[in-house]
């Protein structure tokens, strides 16, 4: 039997002003009709240059240097671009990282999807109309007609994400390819988004290769996995075999770096005197005009406390107000509400003196945007020690503290990959010697492995330092790994704060339990 | 910085351009010493001499060579013009920078002042200014800045408030650092690739609004060798001798082209999503 798809010793080079420079190497994979193949690596190791290599839609300087990539019967290198465009959706569909960005902002949804149906299926606008009502339908999006009548940024991410499924599954291609089709989306929705992927696929028996950095996730749907690293397939396995007995020492250290509650990396217990306290914050976005009312609040009367030393974990869904509460504690959002801290209440933004904004630092998620690009990593460093009193010979010393070389300080941000960028940022953040780091999903756009060595950097920091963390994260498994006590947080209220020991209690709010259950836990 | 100016080679426009500005470059920095003549020596038997082996670009209503006096004059309409831009252009990048970190109403009072000087044309800008403050050189160069400023705060403005999103400046405002910093060093620098692109265009609209001002008898004065001033003069012998007007009119026609090529080229060379 032919399978589905067929990768054969594939190369790759992209060609750059340096010389050619390999992206993948002798890869085979094959996926057999009806089977779902795991594509598992870092980010860099060729996973997404493989997805174009098989949309075929790869940029002008990339190199075939060798192999063969079939569909079915079909050589897909030697089609012409207009065999291509039978190909595409029709037998080959994607689903991309960012549902916000696959979706043309001024189509309806309708237009987007009976679009793709009449093309590729023949279909005339009145039969399609009514098949992407029963496709939207059954991809349990509520009132599907109303959906179609819409605009992309009128629904929400999951709902997005949907749209895209069911237009893909709609064209009944002969493989699908979804790449991190997860990742954009907080953890509920994206654990919708997987169920919903297994009950299409064992309904349509479509093939689909499952690109995804994150190899919890990945178990969890697919029949075998494939293992990638520096455009070389290093293992290939079964699902869950991958995970319970890796072979190759690049598989163990992905799956050691998995955060799993129950491995703790704290033991410690923070002592009980109160750092900060937060009472009744309501975060402000936006004013009020001349013809319209001030929008709500973000948050409602949150009520946080942090003791010296701890780490508190803060989780919710994307929107729940989570960072808000970081930008009201450094000053950044207008806020009502006290803040307690060393024996002065602030009311606003404007109460914070020096000695408040030396201590309490914040991380921000992305280090691209928050390091200056165009800044070297030493003025970066220097300007914090300027401001709170230190003395600039420390930043080669600030450099060895997050265990990065002392010659980084004369490069620039985009010099450095996004795990040592994210470094120097932390970096920046103990030069004031703070006393309390907000960490704002600050692991999030990181591969496991690179945020399990910033995990690691941060507890050492806070052995050697004794600052307490208000870790912001979504990522249950991780924060319950490290945290003391964890709050939830949704629809801008705080639902839950509990120690971490009673997160197997069942006086948990229902919500966390959700939270819960939608994390990806791992097998074996 | 070398490598940007090598990619700006690898494009006709960026190479044709870079060689037009040399030439402009050496001709500001030796034209006294490349001129066959003196710029104001008078020849009277050489009155409206058509070009040839006496006089390359042939000779004007007092017999003065059109050659030197172009290779000359060159100091006194490249430089203006850049300066112009310059301070115009800094100005501009100031402002837009500022009011678009300041935000609110401040903002909102900046801009629309901006929009009441916008509404007026540059060049009747220019003429109200030079007419109040008095003729000359320098009063002109002010004139076409204040005439450039407020576009270019507009411009700045526009990049500037993306740039005021990014955590980069929100860390900077967390920290408590002053409003000057948080302008000159953090933004500014993120917001100049659009604005040195908008400047070389600009260099080439202050060189022939600087020709506008000494054609209509507001910049440079006579005897000067000032491109536009030439043109004025030579009108009234078009008939006679078009080469006294064509020579000056082409050199501007030169440097506008010179600096245009430039400017497009730098949008090519700045745009990191350029792959070649």
């Amino acid at each position: 039997m032919i399978p589905a798809l067929a990768i054969e010793n594939y190369g790759l080079d992209y060609v750059t002003p340096a010389g050619p420079v390999a992206v993948l190497r002798d890869i085979s994979l094959e996926i057999a009709a009806g089977q779902v193949l795991g594509l598992v690596g870092e980010s860099g190791s060729g996973k997404s240059s493989l997805a174009w290599a098989l949309m075929r839609h790869l940029p002008r300087n990339a190199r075939e240097v060798s192999g063969s990539l079939r569909l079915g019967d079909v050589d897909l290198q030697k089609l012409t671009p207009k065999q291509l465009t039978e190909v595409r959706g029709r037998r080959i569909g994607m689903v991309f990282q960012d549902p916000s960005t696959a979706l043309n902002p001024t189509l309806t949804i309708g237009r987007q999807v009976t679009e793709a149906l009449q093309r590729h299926r023949g279909l005339r606008p009145r039969e399609a109309n009514a098949l992407a009502i029963e496709l939207l339908g059954h991809v349990e999006l509520r009132d599907p007609a109303g959906i179609m009548r819409r605009y992309p940024h009128e629904i929400s991410g999951g709902e997005k994400q949907r749209v895209v499924i069911a237009t893909a599954f709609g064209c009944r291609p002969d493989v699908i390819l979804f790449d991190e089709p997860t990742t954009a989306l907080d953890v509920i929705t994206g654990a919708r988004i997987l169920d919903l992927f297994a009950r299409l696929r064992a309904e349509t028996k479509v093939a689909a290769l499952y690109i995804s950095h994150d190899l919890a996730m990945v178990t969890r749907v697919a029949d075998r996995v494939a293992v990638i690293r520096y455009g070389r397939v290093v293992e290939q396995a079964g699902g869950s075999e991958i995970f319970r007995a890796p072979r190759t020492a690049e598989t163990k250290a992905l799956v050691a770096s998995v955060p799993r509650p129950e491995r703790r990396l704290v033991n410690d217990k923070p002592n009980e005197t109160v750092l900060l306290a937060a009472s009744r914050i309501d975060v402000h976005y936006g004013d009020r005009g001349l013809f319209r009312v001030a929008p709500p609040p973000a948050t409602h009367a949150i009520d946080l406390t942090i003791r010296a030393g701890e780490i508190l974990g803060l989780v919710g869904e994307s929107g729940s107000g989570k960072s808000s509460i970081a930008r009201a504690l450094t000053g950044l959002a207008r806020f009502s509400g006290d803040i307690f801290y060393a024996g002065r209440t602030l009311h606003s933004g404007q109460d914070m003196n020096a000695a408040y904004r030396r201590d309490v630092q914040i991380v921000f998620q992305h280090p691209d945007s928050s390091l200056n690009p165009r800044q070297r990593i030493g003025e970066i460093l220097s300007r914090p020690l300027k401001l709170y009193g230190g003395n600039p010979a420390d930043i080669s010393r600030l450099l060895d503290q997050v265990r990065l070389p002392a010659a980084y300080a004369q490069r620039f941000p985009h010099q450095l990959s996004g795990g040592e960028k994210q470094r120097v940022a932390i970096a920046r953040a103990f030069a004031a010697r703070p006393k309390l780091v907000i960490c704002d999903e600050i692991t999030a756009p990181l591969d496991v492995s690179v945020q399990a060595q910033i995990i690691d950097l941060l507890l050492a920091l806070r052995a050697e330092t004794g600052a307490a963390y208000l870790f912001i994260t979504h990522d249950l498994n991780l924060i319950r790994q490290i945290a003391h006590r964890i709050a939830v947080m949704r629809r801008g209220g705080l639902v839950d704060c509990l120690p971490v020991e009673d997160f197997d209690a069942d006086h948990v709010h229902p919500y966390t339990s959700e939270l819960m259950a939608a994390s990806p836990v791992p097998v074996g | 910085m070398i490598e940007l100016l090598i990619r700006l080679m690898r494009r006709p426009q960026g190479a044709i351009g870079l060689a037009l500005l040399m030439l402009l470059a050496a001709v500001c920095l030796l034209g006294p010493w490349l001129a066959p003549y003196a710029p104001e020596k008078m020849d009277f038997l050489g009155r409206f001499r058509a070009p040839g082996w006496q006089n390359w670009l042939g000779a004007d209503q007092f017999g003065r060579d059109v050659m030197s006096r172009l290779l000359v004059g060159a100091r006194a309409t490249i430089p203006m013009a850049l300066a112009a831009t310059l301070i115009g252009t800094a100005a501009g990048a100031m402002i837009g920078t500022a009011s678009a970190y300041l935000g609110g109403r401040l903002d909102e009072i900046i801009m629309r002042t901006i929009d009441a000087v916008m509404a007026i044309p540059g060049l009747l800008m220019a003429l109200l200014l030079v007419s109040t403050l008095g003729n000359g050189a320098g009063n002109a160069v002010l004139a076409i800045a204040v005439a450039f400023t407020p576009s270019m705060s507009r411009v700045t403005r526009a990049v500037a408030l993306n740039v005021r999103h990014q955590d980069y400046v929100k860390a900077a405002v967390a920290r408590g650092e002053g409003a000057a910093w948080i302008i000159i060093r953090e933004m500014l620098p993120n917001v100049m690739g659009p604005i040195v692109i908008e400047t070389t265009i600009r260099v080439s609209f202050a060189i022939m609004l600087f020709a506008t001002l000494s054609f209509l008898g507001l910049g440079a004065q006579p005897p000067a060798s000032e491109w536009g001033l030439m043109v004025a003069e030579a009108r009234q012998y078009m008939h006679q001798a078009p080469w006294v007007l064509i020579a000056p009119s082409a050199a501007i026609a030169l440097a506008a082209i010179g600096f245009n090529l430039v400017g497009d080229g730098l949008r090519d060379a700045l745009n990191p999503r350029d792959e070649r």
